[in-house]
């Protein structure tokens, strides 16, 4: 029997989903097998997996707890996106936007949370956004490329946060560990009830929602997504391309630098360099599956943290190196974007000319 | 309108009693989705002549002869080569029964030589020696008169060179019918002259050529047999020799009567809405130009005279020297610093889905491209607006498929363009730019945009750049005519031997 490759004349109506559910069910195939050559019980180890990740209130907690910075990341990735700007930054605007925060909790640790929390947030989306912004002046006056300046400026952005906490900022009561001195309570976002999901959750609701409706019903976002066509239907267009390239990196980072603010003020309360554990590249991930959607985003950023609570689980229960994790978030993307070559291809089996 | 520009030679040759068709096609039906492309088409195609197959964009030309070429496979009817019955599952194997196509955009190596393209892919040692490489080409060249330097770089050559060396990589793998997609959508009139007479040679040798066009003229002056498609079906067949007029043939390729003459009545002259002044650099020497409201001014010329430098400097993609480009009266940065979404000046590129609207946007947005200052109250779109006036345009300007969330690659060339069209009338221009307005479009379309642009002088001017001589013709009132960056002259075209003279001059000839 001879398969042969043939282009749809109609789009795959349901084709986004299947090929998302196929590829999830390949890769923890691939997993399985991971598990057997490591010598364990494989069907045991997405047992384990599955209780990590949704089995109980504190792993499902826990996945929506890593699902908040994951989100506010992807969608700052996103905007970008949209704009074919491929800002591989946000983990560097991430730690500029926790440096922000934390150097207005330190400044003013009197102040009540009221007048505190606007500080910290407004600062966290400047310096985010300002770390953004040099790849942007690069990319236009220079025309660095910015994969490659965002990356760059990603390890600088962490030997900033390290050199802050393990000089200037350092507690002098640490016994020497590199951390800041604890967020006064002012500085930190309360938990909702008695979850330990905070009110981090909300925000991320409202700019979630409130990006939503920028991209969709605003003239700035019109001309954003105009944009994403390249730029020369931009300058036909008459849209002040260098501008709006400047205004969605500043964007890009400011989201990335609210994520960094949030998760050292309700997670860590205070700035220590274990804040930094890759959500900046996750969110990558995150936009892609997602296709650069805001809900999709919440539902992928929802996923992969889950998958990361998950592997957790798994590394403790049967000790399989951190690696693991990373490895089954790779395939994940890999096998969606392969996948997507069914959304325009079929493969359908090829007549054999002998039956004649 | 314009006389024939080409030249039938006096060859009557009506086909021998019995005569054998090398390609029959019987029944054959395509089908895409609830689309029938070609629909039960019945065809043949004899050896030593050149049948011509008429029809509007959409008519189902290319699917047949992709069908022919080994491209797509039939969903049902038959195909016989030499009288056996084939069936092909690639172009391979329909250039082993001696079938090839020249598509529309050349495949070719563009560093490589003419010889070392005619060879590539062709069975043969691993070394090849170039000086008999070259010598086997230059010898297929001589043999149908095809006049091209067999070791130039393609990427030196012509539009019109490289189609020849299509024709050679055809002709290098013996075959024996040979298609051609819209040959001269990319020539100059001199280079389809030249084009023609390598055909007649060809089909004197015995070759069998089918020729897709939705040219009337050129078809009635190049084929010996022309077939008219229409929605999917042959039309009919006819003896291009019995034809009477233009007219006819344009009526029964699109079934109603269609006007290849648009009538145009001057319209009173207002104010220069263009003015370029003694303008050199970006590749242009020294050109002056004046457009007025009310008037039509065409840009002729070869392709890559400076006429998309004219077109950049003036519609403000490139910068052009200060104080030489005057738009409305106002220096070319302070206009395009000021200028205001409506009454102003719109553009009509050619690239009509690379650049003139945003290829996977629907039209609502695709509307908005130009438009949103229109559409906009303080920082917010008014999307809701900007539906209802799509709608409007649609029926207006009877936009198919008339959905406000197609996409606009979904789009067929002509219905594109007069979605272009329909939002940059919109904006109530006093300043239009159209670049080749009606490539590729059917003879519907063409005359459609013809008539908005006629219309259109009520409130602009006009600066149309075309490659289309019978459109200058047609639309302008002055002609001016570019060679090498300059303006070579400026005709009006209320002069009878204007036609006549616009040739040489675009030749760079000075008489």
């Amino acid at each position: 029997m001879a398969l042969k490759i043939r282009k749809r004349d109609e789009p795959w109506k349901w084709g986004a989903l299947v090929i998302f559910l196929g590829a999830l069910l390949f890769s923890l195939g691939v997993s399985c097998l991971l598990l057997a050559g490591q010598g364990k019980d494989a069907l045991h180890g997405m047992f384990i997996l599955w209780e990590g990740s949704f089995g109980n209130l504190w792993a499902l907690e826990g996945a929506l707890l890593k699902a908040i910075p994951l989100f506010l990341c992807s969608l700052g990735v996103a905007v970008a996106f949209r704009m074919q700007i491929w800002n591989i930054g946000a983990e560097g605007q991430f730690a500029l936007g926790a440096i922000g925060a934390t150097w207005m909790a330190l400044s003013f640790p009197g102040l009540p949370w009221y007048g505190l929390m606007p500080l910290m947030f407004a600062m966290a989306f400047l310096l985010g956004g300002a770390w953004a912004f040099i790849p942007a002046v690069l990319k236009l006056k220079l025309r660095v490329n910015e994969i490659i300046s965002t990356l760059m400026l990603n390890y600088i952005a962490i030997l900033l946060l390290d050199y802050l906490v393990f000089g200037v900022w350092k507690d002098p009561t640490s016994f020497g560990f590199p951390m800041t001195p604890e967020f006064t309570s002012g500085a930190v976002i309360a938990g909702i009830g008695s979850s330990r999901v905070h009110w981090g959750l909300l925000f991320c609701a409202v700019v979630g929602v409130g990006l939503w409706a920028f991209m969709r019903f605003t003239r700035l976002g019109f001309e954003l997504k105009a944009s994403g066509e390249g730029a020369r239907v931009a300058r036909y267009a008459k849209i002040r391309y260098g501008l709006l390239t400047m205004f969605v990196m500043g964007l890009s980072g400011g989201f990335a630098g609210w994520a960094g603010c949030i998760e050292t003020s309700a997670v860590l309360n205070r700035l220590q360099p274990s804040l930094m554990v890759g959500y900046g590249y996750t969110a990558i991930v995150v936009a892609w599956l997602a296709r650069l959607e805001p809900l999709n985003i919440a539902f992928g950023a929802f996923l992969l943290a889950a998958l990361r609570v998950g592997v957790e689980n798994l590394q403790l229960e049967l000790q399989i190196p951190a690696a693991f994790g990373v490895i089954m978030e790779g395939m994940i993307l890999l096998t969606v974007l392969a996948g997507q070559f069914f959304l325009t291809y079929r493969i359908e089996r090829a007549p054999r000319e002998g039956g004649e | 309108m314009s006389e024939l520009r080409y030249v039938r030679p006096a060859r009557v040759r009506p086909l021998p009693e019995g005569a054998v068709p090398v390609v029959r096609l019987k029944e054959v039906t395509k089908r895409f989705g609830k689309v029938v492309a070609n629909n039960a088409i019945t065809l043949d195609i004899h050896s030593g002549r050149i049948k011509a197959l008429l029809g509007e964009n959409g008519a189902g030309k290319s699917t047949l002869m992709s069908m022919l070429a080994g491209r797509y496979k039939p969903d049902s009817g038959t195909m016989e080569v030499d009288g056996r019955p084939v069936r092909f599952e690639s172009s391979k194997d329909a250039i082993a029964a001696g079938i090839g196509m020249v598509y529309q955009n050349f495949m070719l190596v563009d560093s490589m030589t003419v010889a070392e393209n005619v060879l590539l892919g062709q069975e043969g040692g691993f070394f090849i020696n170039p000086g008999e490489m070259e010598a086997r080409v230059d010898a297929l060249a001589t043999e149908y008169g095809l006049a091209v330097d067999v070791s130039a770089r393609i990427s030196d050559l012509s539009m019109g060179e490289r189609q020849l060396v299509e024709i050679l990589k055809l002709l290098y793998r013996k075959s024996r019918i040979l298609i051609f997609d819209e040959p001269t959508a990319v020539l100059t009139p001199e280079e389809t002259n030249r084009l023609f007479e390598a055909l007649w040679r060809m089909t004197e040798q015995g070759k069998s050529v089918i020729f897709i066009s939705h040219k009337l003229e050129e078809v009635i002056a190049l084929a010996d047999e022309i077939a008219i498609l229409r929605r999917g079906r042959i039309e009919g067949e006819l003896d291009p020799t019995a034809i009477e007029s233009k007219a006819e043939l344009a009526s029964r390729m699109v079934g109603k009567e269609v006007l290849l003459e648009v009538d145009r009545q001057p319209v009173e002259v207002g104010e220069p809405v263009l003015e370029i002044k003694g303008m050199t650099g970006l590749g242009l020497t020294d050109v002056n130009l004046e457009v007025r409201q009310g008037e039509i001014v065409a840009v002729v010329g070869v392709a890559g005279n400076g006429q998309k430098e004219l077109v950049e400097a003036v519609t403000g993609l490139v910068k052009p020297p200060v104080d030489t480009v005057f738009i409305m009266g106002q220096p070319w940065r302070k206009f395009f610093a000021e200028s205001t979404w409506n009454r102003s000046m719109c553009y009509i590129p050619e690239d009509r889905l690379g650049l003139a609207t945003m290829r996977n946007q629907n039209l609502v947005d695709n509307l908005l491209l130009t438009t949103r200052k229109g559409f906009a109250r303080g920082m917010w779109l008014d999307k809701r607006r900007a539906e209802r006036d799509t709608e409007e345009l649609i029926r207006k300007y009877d936009i198919r498929p008339g959905r406000i969330h197609a996409l606009a690659w979904q789009l067929s060339g002509g219905n594109l363009q007069k979605a272009v069209l329909a939002r940059e009338l919109y904006r109530q221009p006093r300043f239009i730019v159209a670049e080749q307005p009606t490539q590729g479009l059917d003879v519907s379309a063409t005359e459609e945009v013809w008539r908005r642009l006629l219309d259109a002088r009520a409130m602009a001017g006009v600066l149309l750049v075309t490659g289309d001589l019978g459109e200058a013709l047609q639309l302008a009132d002055r002609i001016a005519v570019m060679y090498r960056g300059r303006i070579l002259g400026m005709l009006p075209t209320s002069e009878a031997e204007t036609a006549s003279r616009i040739g040489p001059l675009m030749a760079g000839v000075l008489d």
